[in-house]
C-alpha cells in the first residue's frame, strides 16, 4: 500500500466565504477617471483641500509605473475595479441599527462578541464605508478619540487630520499609495492623549463584500507623548472569480516615550490583490510593535515600515505568512534608523504549501546620524512540499560605523532529526510533525491576543493520514 | 572589434527588490580606450597541465576549440553586458587544462603585471578533465600609485570527479578600475573552490556564477577584502544548485575604512529537483569609519523542499567586549581595529598555500596600514 504523505491542510476559509447581495448599494462606475474621483469626493462631502488632494494623487498615479520587482499583478486591471461601493446604510454607534445582512456578516465573524468580551472599541467597515463604530465610555472619558475617518475629516479634528494625512506615506511613495490618495474611503481615526494608557485593545474590522470592488480605507493613529495603545486590524472577504483590490493605508504617529502595538490578522480571499501600505514614525523613546499574520489574498505586497526618527526609539516586527495554493505572498518589513541609539528587531516565519509562493523581503537602513544603533533580523521558512516556493530577500543599507547589525535566515523542510527525536520519546510521527509546525508558528501566535492566537492555530489545521505502512 | 569600455550595467540580481535601495544592479560609468598593454607571467607549469590559446589562427578544429564550445554556455557572474564586453574586446582566450585523472599538487601561478595607463581585458578558461585536480593562483598587480583598467573573465569547468582550486589576488594601484568576472560549472562530483583577496584598485566589480549542475557537486568560496580611502567594491555572487546533494558554501569577510563603499549580493538558488542540496553563506563586515557605506543583500531562492538554505550576516564596529579586552591588554582602540582587520583578512589568506602569494598579500596589508 502506498504510504500517504503527511499533510498540512490549507487554511479553512469557509467561515469567511459567504456573501450577501449588494444590488441596492451605491457604486461608482468601474475604472479610474477624474470624473470618478470627483464623484467619490462629492459623495463623501470632502473639504476642498481633500478634493484637490485626490486629484493631485490621481495625476501622480497616472505618472507612476507598476513595480518591476514583486509578484506579478498583471491580472489586476483597474478598468474592471469599482473603487467606491457604499452600503445602503449610515454609520451608526448602535448595533441594533445596522442592517440585517451586514449585522449577520459581522456576527458570523465574531466581531460583536469580541467587542463585548475583550475590546475597548470597535469599528466595522463594509465595502467602502464604516457601518458601525463604537467605543466604551470609560475609554472616551480618558479623552481617547476613536472614530471613522470621515467624521474626523469634517469635524473638530479636521486640522489634525490635515496635518497628518498622507504625510508619512505620500502619494509619490508608489503607484498604489497614489491610488489610495485618489479614491480612499473609510478607515479609522484614533487619537490617544498625552500619558493615557489604554489597557484593552481597539479593533477595526474590514469586510469587502462586493465582487470586483476595491477597498481603500485609511487608518490614522496618533499616540501622544507617554501614551500606550494596542490596535487590532482584521480583514476578510468572500471569494469571487474576478479580482478584488485592497490598497489601504495605515499611518501611525508615535510620540515621545509612547508605545503602540499594531496587530493584523489578514484573511482576504484568494482573488484579492492586497497592495497595502503601513508606516509608523517614532519620536524620542517611542516604540512601535507590529504583529502580523498574513493568511489570505491571491497576491500580497505588504511591508510595514518603521521610521525611527527620535533618539532611543525602538521597533519590533513579528510576522507569519502562510502561502497555500494559488497564493503569492510577498511580505516583510522595513526599518529606517534615523535617530541615535535606535533599535529594531524583525522575527518572521513563513510556511509554503500546495504550490504557494512565500517571499520574505526586508530592508534595514541606518542613516549617518544613527550612531550606536542596533538591528537584528531573523527569518525562517518552512517548505511543506516540493511544488511550493520560498524566497528571502533581506537588504541592509548601512551608512555609519557605530552600529551592530545581525541577520540570519534559514529555509528548509521539517527536520528528520527532530521528528526522529520526538518519535524516540514515544510520540507518533504525525503528532511529532504537528508539534514541529505548531512550534514553528509559536513565536508569532504567542504575541497575538489570546482569541486571535486560538484563531490562528485553528487556521493552520493539521491533518495526518496513514503514516504507518 | 570594439576597444572601448563604456557604460554598462553589471552584477544584476537574479530577482529584484525595491529600486530605492539602488542595489538591484550597478551601472559602470567609464570611458576607457583599451590599449592591450600589460605583461603576463606564467610560472610553474606542472606536469599534466596544458596551456593554449583558443581563437588563435592555427587552432581551428583542435581539442581546445571543442572545449571552448562547451564552456561558451557557462554563465558569467557579472551578467550579459559584461560578457558582451569581454567577447568584443578579447579575440583570444587563455585555456588551461588539467588532463584526465591528473593529480597536480603544484599550483600554476599567473601574474598580470600592469603599469600606469595600461588598459587591458583578458579571457581565461580553466578546465579540469574527469578525475583531475588543478590549482591556479593568479594575481593582478601594479604600483600603488598607478591608474588604468584591467578586466579578467575566468570560465571554470570541473568535469566529473574533478577539482579546480582558483586563487585570485587583486593588488592593483589606487587609480585602477577592475573587472573580475567568473563563471563556473560542475559536473557530477565536480568541485570548484575559490579564494579571492580583493585589496587594491579604485573601483572593483566582482561577479561570480557557479552552476552546481552535477550530483554531489560542490562549491566553496572564500573572499576577503579591504576597502580604504575612497575605494569602491561591488560584488555579486550566485550559486545555482541543480544537482541532487550539491553543496555550496560562501564566506565573505572584510573591512571598510575612510569613505569606502561596498556592496555585497550573494544568492543561493536551490532549484527544483536539487533534492538534498545544501547552501550556506556568511558575511562579516567590520566598519571602521563613520563615512563608510555598506550594502548587503544575501538572497535565498528555494524551489525545493528537501534542501537546506541558510545565511547569516554581521555588520558593525568592533564589539565593545572585544575592544575592552584588547585595551586591557595594552592595545589602543586603533591598534585593536588594525589587529582585528588583519585577523579577518588572514582567516581568508590562510587558505592560500602558495608562499609567494602570501608574501604579496602580507606586503600589501603592511603598506595599507603603514599610513596610520
Amino acid at each position: 500500500m502506498e504510504r500517504e504523505r503527511t499533510e498540512v491542510n490549507d487554511i479553512d476559509r469557509s467561515i469567511y466565504d459567504f456573501r450577501y447581495s449588494d444590488e441596492d448599494f451605491y457604486k461608482v462606475d468601474e475604472g479610474l477617471t477624474k470624473d470618478i474621483v470627483l464623484q467619490i469626493s462629492k459623495e463623501k462631502n470632502d473639504p476642498e483641500w481633500m478634493r484637490d488632494f485626490r486629484l493631485k494623487s490621481l495625476d501622480i498615479y497616472n505618472k507612476l509605473k507598476v513595480p518591476d520587482w514583486g509578484p506579478d499583478i498583471s491580472g489586476l486591471n483597474m478598468d474592471d475595479i469599482v473603487t467606491y461601493v457604499r452600503p445602503n446604510t449610515k454609520m451608526t454607534t448602535s448595533w441594533e441599527e445596522v442592517p440585517e445582512d451586514i449585522k449577520n456578516t459581522f456576527e458570523r465573524l465574531g466581531i460583536p462578541q469580541a467587542e463585548r468580551t475583550s475590546l475597548a472599541g470597535v469599528g466595522a467597515q463594509y465595502d467602502s464605508e464604516l457601518v458601525y463604530h463604537n467605543v466604551k465610555d470609560e475609554v472616551s472619558e480618558l479623552g481617547v478619540v476613536y472614530t471613522d475617518m470621515e467624521s474626523a475629516l469634517t469635524g473638530e479634528y479636521e486640522e489634525m487630520v490635515k496635518e497628518h494625512f498622507m504625510k508619512l506615506v505620500p502619494p509619490t511613495d508608489h503607484k498604489f499609495a497614489a491610488l489610495h490618495g485618489a479614491v480612499w474611503s473609510g478607515g479609522s481615526f484614533v487619537y490617544v492623549p498625552k500619558g493615557v494608557k489604554v489597557d484593552i485593545p481597539l479593533q477595526s474590522y474590514f469586510r469587502l463584500n462586493a465582487a470586483g470592488a476595491g477597498q481603500f480605507e485609511h487608518t490614522l493613529i496618533i499616540v501622544s507623548e507617554g501614551a500606550d495603545l494596542h490596535f487590532i486590524e482584521g480583514c476578510s472577504a468572500p471569494k469571487y472569480n474576478v479580482a478584488n483590490l485592497h490598497a489601504g493605508c495605515v499611518e501611525l504617529y508615535i510620540g515621545k516615550n509612547a508605545k503602540l502595538r499594531y496587530s493584523t490578522i489578514e484573511n482576504w480571499s484568494k482573488n484579492m490583490y492586497n497592495l497595502n501600505t503601513k508606516r509608523a514614525v517614532c519620536e524620542e523613546g517611542g516604540t512601535i510593535e507590529w504583529v502580523s499574520g498574513s493568511f489570505g489574498s491571491h497576491v500580497s505586497y505588504l511591508y510595514p515600515s518603521s521610521v525611527l526618527k527620535g533618539d532611543d526609539s525602538h521597533a519590533e516586527f513579528t510576522g507569519i505568512t502562510f502561502a497555500g495554493n494559488g497564493q503569492n505572498l510577498d511580505t516583510g518589513a522595513k526599518m529606517i534608523h534615523v535617530g541615535k541609539r535606535t533599535s529594531s528587531f524583525i522575527n518572521t516565519k513563513s510556511i509554503s504549501k500546495a504550490g504557494g509562493i512565500s517571499t520574505y523581503r526586508s530592508s534595514i537602513t541606518v542613516l549617518p546620524n544613527a550612531e550606536d544603533s542596533k538591528a537584528s533580523v531573523s527569518c525562517t521558512s518552512l517548505m511543506l512540499d516540493d511544488i511550493s516556493r520560498s524566497d528571502t530577500i533581506p537588504a541592509m543599507d548601512i551608512r555609519t560605523d557605530k552600529v551592530d547589525i545581525g541577520h540570519e535566515a534559514k529555509i528548509g523542510r521539517i527536520s528528520d532529526d527532530a521528528v526522529f527525536y520526538l518519535m524516540s520519546r514515544g510520540i507518533s510521527e504525525e503528532d511529532a510533525k504537528a508539534m514541529i509546525v505548531s512550534g514553528f508558528a509559536d513565536p508569532v501566535s504567542k504575541e497575538l491576543p489570546l482569541e486571535y492566537a486560538v484563531e490562528m492555530n485553528n487556521l493552520i489545521q493539521l491533518e495526518m493520514k496513514g503514516a504507518i505502512g | 572589434m570594439s576597444n572601448r569600455l563604456t557604460e554598462m550595467t553589471v552584477n544584476k540580481l537574479p530577482t529584484l527588490t525595491w529600486n530605492f535601495l539602488k542595489i538591484n544592479d550597478i551601472k559602470v560609468k567609464e570611458d576607457i580606450e583599451l590599449n592591450g598593454r600589460g605583461q603576463i607571467t606564467i610560472r610553474n607549469i606542472p606536469d599534466g597541465v596544458i596551456i593554449g590559446n583558443a581563437g588563435c589562427e592555427d587552432c581551428g578544429g583542435c581539442a581546445v576549440s571543442k572545449i571552448m564550445e562547451t564552456t561558451n554556455s557557462i554563465t558569467n557572474g557579472m551578467g550579459p553586458e559584461a560578457k558582451e564586453f569581454f567577447d568584443s574586446v578579447c579575440d583570444k582566450s587563455l585555456v588551461i587544462r588539467a588532463k584526465k585523472n591528473a593529480k597536480i599538487d603544484e599550483p600554476l601561478c599567473i601574474s598580470y603585471n600592469m603599469a600606469n595607463g595600461d588598459a587591458n581585458a583578458v579571457k581565461q578558461v580553466i578546465i579540469a578533465e574527469e578525475g583531475s585536480n588543478i590549482t591556479v593562483v593568479m594575481d593582478y598587480n601594479s604600483k600603488s600609485s598607478d591608474s588604468g583598467f584591467f578586466g579578467v573573465q575566468t570560465i571554470l569547468h570541473a568535469c566529473r570527479g574533478a577539482t579546480i582550486n582558483l586563487v585570485k589576488i587583486e593588488l592593483l594601484g589606487k587609480g585602477y578600475v577592475h573587472f573580475d568576472d567568473i563563471g563556473g560549472s560542475c559536473d557530477n562530483e565536480g568541485i570548484i573552490n575559490t579564494v579571492q583577496m580583493i585589496l587594491g584598485g579604485k573601483k572593483s566589480y566582482v561577479g561570480l556564477n557557479v552552476d552546481l549542475a552535477g550530483y554531489k557537486s560542490r562549491y566553496s568560496g572564500n573572499t576577503g577584502y579591504l576597502c580604504i580611502n575612497d575605494q569602491f567594491l561591488d560584488m555579486n555572487y550566485y550559486i545555482g544548485h541543480r544537482g541532487k546533494k550539491s553543496e555550496g558554501e560562501l564566506t565573505v569577510k572584510g573591512a571598510l575604512r575612510d569613505e569606502a563603499v561596498k556592496t555585497f549580493r550573494g544568492t543561493i538558488d536551490l532549484k527544483h529537483g536539487a533534492k538534498g542540496a545544501k547552501g550556506d553563506e556568511l558575511e562579516e563586515t567590520l566598519l571602521l569609519s563613520e563615512k563608510v557605506k555598506n550594502n548587503t543583500l544575501p538572497v535565498i531562492l528555494c524551489d525545493e523542499d528537501d534542501v537546506e538554505g541558510a545565511h547569516g550576516a554581521t555588520i558593525g564596529r568592533l564589539s565593545k567586549d572585544m575592544l575592552f579586552y584588547m585595551e586591557s591588554r595594552g592595545f589602543s582602540e586603533h591598534e585593536a581595529e588594525v589587529l582585528m582587520t588583519k585577523g579577518k583578512l588572514n582567516s581568508i589568506r590562510n587558505l592560500i598555500t602558495d608562499q609567494s602569494s602570501i608574501g604579496k598579500i602580507q606586503h600589501y596589508m603592511e603598506e595599507a596600514f603603514r599610513d596610520e
